[in-house]
């Protein structure tokens, strides 16, 4: 089942750096000087003082690179090395000619004045990272507003368009107009639902809930969902290819969300058979759930960004923006791609876990029969 | 078995929907619109099946199970939304009967109150039958033989118990800890992952299609429950 190509990337929010431990980067000065005074010492015969100052001076300029502390470290080293390796009388700290102490000035200035404006650097990045952010957020708030007043508005209508004929008719409406009525409302109930439920859990999840994490075993998770799309499937086919012994550490709740968006989504945009697969490949976990329907709309990679959908059908589109979240929430990832045989292919990855033994060495297969 | 029913909900438009739709059924209605009303309701009218809505003005709706068992047994069936597992799992722990996820339709409502009312008529009678049938499946407990589709089926003496836990009040949901409870004694947590790992192996051996269940079900996050028939209430 490997996809024709077209790959949708599902890592597009920008991060931070992450927090520097105090430590780090002060590897680099030593080394740096380190450096210098190699070639320095094996170039001694060829360079005049003024080269090795300069060499010192790129190794300071490195070290800046990474910070003041560092910048001040390396410094500090130059100069030592510097002063007793080169500076005569050589290999001892002594200083023989006060205008090197001006050069040692001037390594302190320059590791100064380069960490400073590197920090400097660093935080205009930073700031307009935020605000790239910042505006990004905005821009996705209010699409998300008008993409939400929408899709509960519309069914709404639906609901209170249908519910006022019915109470208002006075009798002349066959008793099929009035099923066809009633079935809308219903319809339409459930659609609202579909949005609501969605959002909560998309707000849930994107707000930093922790998923409540279970040893569940696959073909149990896969039932769980299959049961509660038993009204949506009616009679579509489902081909199942799920590994018996295959134990997940899941939050089931969420992942049967995850599930049932998906082959909603196959209903919806694709065509039956649909196939659910869920395997350990080495050292990760794949579930994958396909349609052989036409496979996936050219802008592919914006398939699980909010409130985008592919073709015409119904739907706000925050179906694959719940899957992407819960998926990212247990540590996984999520790609889709056309199926090599037609259709689309949405495949999950998840870190494998050990499950407790309890599950394996006393399991079933451990007990004598009745 | 017609009863009456107490709902206990404060929002006057579902107390208004289920009132239509249980007197459409036959059965007389009674209202709470919170735990101090819900407590004297049911010690008055002695209700014969409770609607419980856990969020009320003046308390949890917890509040009332815990005021009302183990005295009475009058059926509880809970109202709650998706998203709440823990709530439903408490409000079972806590002696309520069974669940209904908000929204639901009147044929799901109207499925669960005839489990409750049987299964109060049943723990009434005290007696219980040596088989017990549900759906396909047959249980003869004294000879602890099951078939399923007339066919037998070998199941470890703790695949035997939790069937047999399930079958004793079909159409009931069991929490991962009730049932431990009902096959081990104890409640330790830790015990539910060996449960789902046993529940598993019984599906093999007794649904055709252990993935697509027609009987033993799993309700995500709160637990198992065995269908008295093959099709679920649509909730239409």
């Amino acid at each position: 089942m490997q996809g024709s190509g077209r790959h949708a990337s599902l890592y597009d929010s920008v991060r931070e750096p992450a927090d520097r431990s105090p430590l780090r980067g002060y590897g680099w000065p030593i080394i740096a000087v380190g450096v210098a005074t190699a070639i320095g010492l094996s170039a001694f015969a060829y360079m005049s003082t003024a080269d090795i100052t300069m060499l010192y001076l790129i190794a300071i300029m490195v070290a800046s690179l990474i910070g003041r502390g560092p910048a001040l470290l390396a410094a500090s080293l130059a100069v030592a090395a510097f002063d007793f390796c080169f500076i005569p009388p050589r290999f001892t700290f002594a200083v023989n000619d006060a205008r090197y102490l001006l050069t040692f000035a001037m390594m302190f200035a320059s590791g100064l004045v380069i960490s400073t404006l590197a920090v400097r650097l660093r935080r205009q990045e930073l700031r307009a990272r935020n605000e790239e952010l910042r505006a990004r957020t905005e821009e996705l708030r209010s699409s998300l507003l008008s993409a939400v007043s929408h899709d509960l508005r519309t069914p709404l209508a639906v609901i209170t368009g249908a519910a006022t004929t019915l109470r208002d008719d006075a009798g002349h409406m066959t008793p099929a107009a009035r099923e066809e009525l009633l079935s809308t409302i219903v319809d339409d109930a459930r659609r609202l639902e579909r949005v609501l439920s969605n959002l909560l859990q998309l707000t849930r999840v994107e707000t930093g809930l922790v998923p409540a994490r279970e040893w569940v075993p696959a073909d149990e998770m896969v039932g769980a969902a299959l049961t509660r799309l038993e009204g949506a499937l009616r009679d579509r086919r489902v081909d199942l290819d799920i590994d018996p012994e295959l134990i997940l550490w899941i939050d089931p709740v969420l992942f049967e969300q995850v599930l049932i968006n998906l082959v909603e989504n196959a209903i919806k945009h694709g065509a039956p058979p649909f196939l659910i697969r869920a395997h350990r490949q080495d050292d990760h976990i794949e579930i994958g759930v396909g349609d052989r329907g036409p496979g996936l709309p050219p802008d592919a990679c914006r398939l699980f960004e909010r409130f985008v959908r592919a073709s015409s059908a119904p739907g706000v589109g925050l179906g694959l923006a719940v899957v992407r979240a819960v998926v990212l929430a247990h540590g996984g990832t999520i790609t889709a791609e056309n199926a090599a045989a037609g259709g689309a292919w949405f495949r999950i990855c998840l870190p494998a876990a050990t499950p407790p033994v309890t599950m394996t060495a006393q399991g079933p297969g451990a007990e004598a029969a009745a | 078995m017609i009863g009456s029913v107490l709902i206990v909900d404060d929002d006057p438009n579902v107390r208004r929907f289920l009132r239509a739709a249980l007197a459409g059924h036959g059965h007389t209605v009674s209202e709470a619109a919170s735990v101090a009303e819900a407590l004297h309701e049911i010690a008055q009218q002695v209700p014969a099946v409770v609607l419980l809505d856990l969020g009320l003005p003046d308390g949890d709706g917890l509040a009332v199970l815990h005021a009302i068992r183990p005295d009475s047994r009058v059926p509880v069936i809970v109202l709650s939304a998706r998203g709440h597992e823990g709530d439903k799992i408490a409000a079972l722990d806590a002696g309520a009967d069974d669940y209904l996820t908000k929204p639901f339709g009147t044929g799901e409502l109207m499925a669960r109150i005839r489990v409750a009312l049987r299964h109060a008529t049943a723990l009434g009678a005290g007696d219980e039958p040596d088989v017990l049938d549900v759906g396909t499946i047959r249980i003869d407990q004294p000879r602890h033989e099951v078939t399923v589709e007339g066919r037998a089926v070998r199941l470890t003496p703790i695949e035997f118990k939790i069937l047999v836990a399930l079958a004793r009040q079909p159409g009931r949901v069991f929490t991962h800890r009730q049932l431990v409870h009902a096959v081990w004694g104890t409640s330790a947590a830790d015990q539910s992952h060996t449960l789902r790992v046993h529940v598993a192996a019984l599906r093999r051996k007794i649904e055709r299609d252990p993935a697509r269940p027609r009987w033993l079900v799993t309700e995500a996050g709160v637990g198992y429950r065995l269908r008295e028939s093959a099709n679920a209430p649509d909730g239409d």
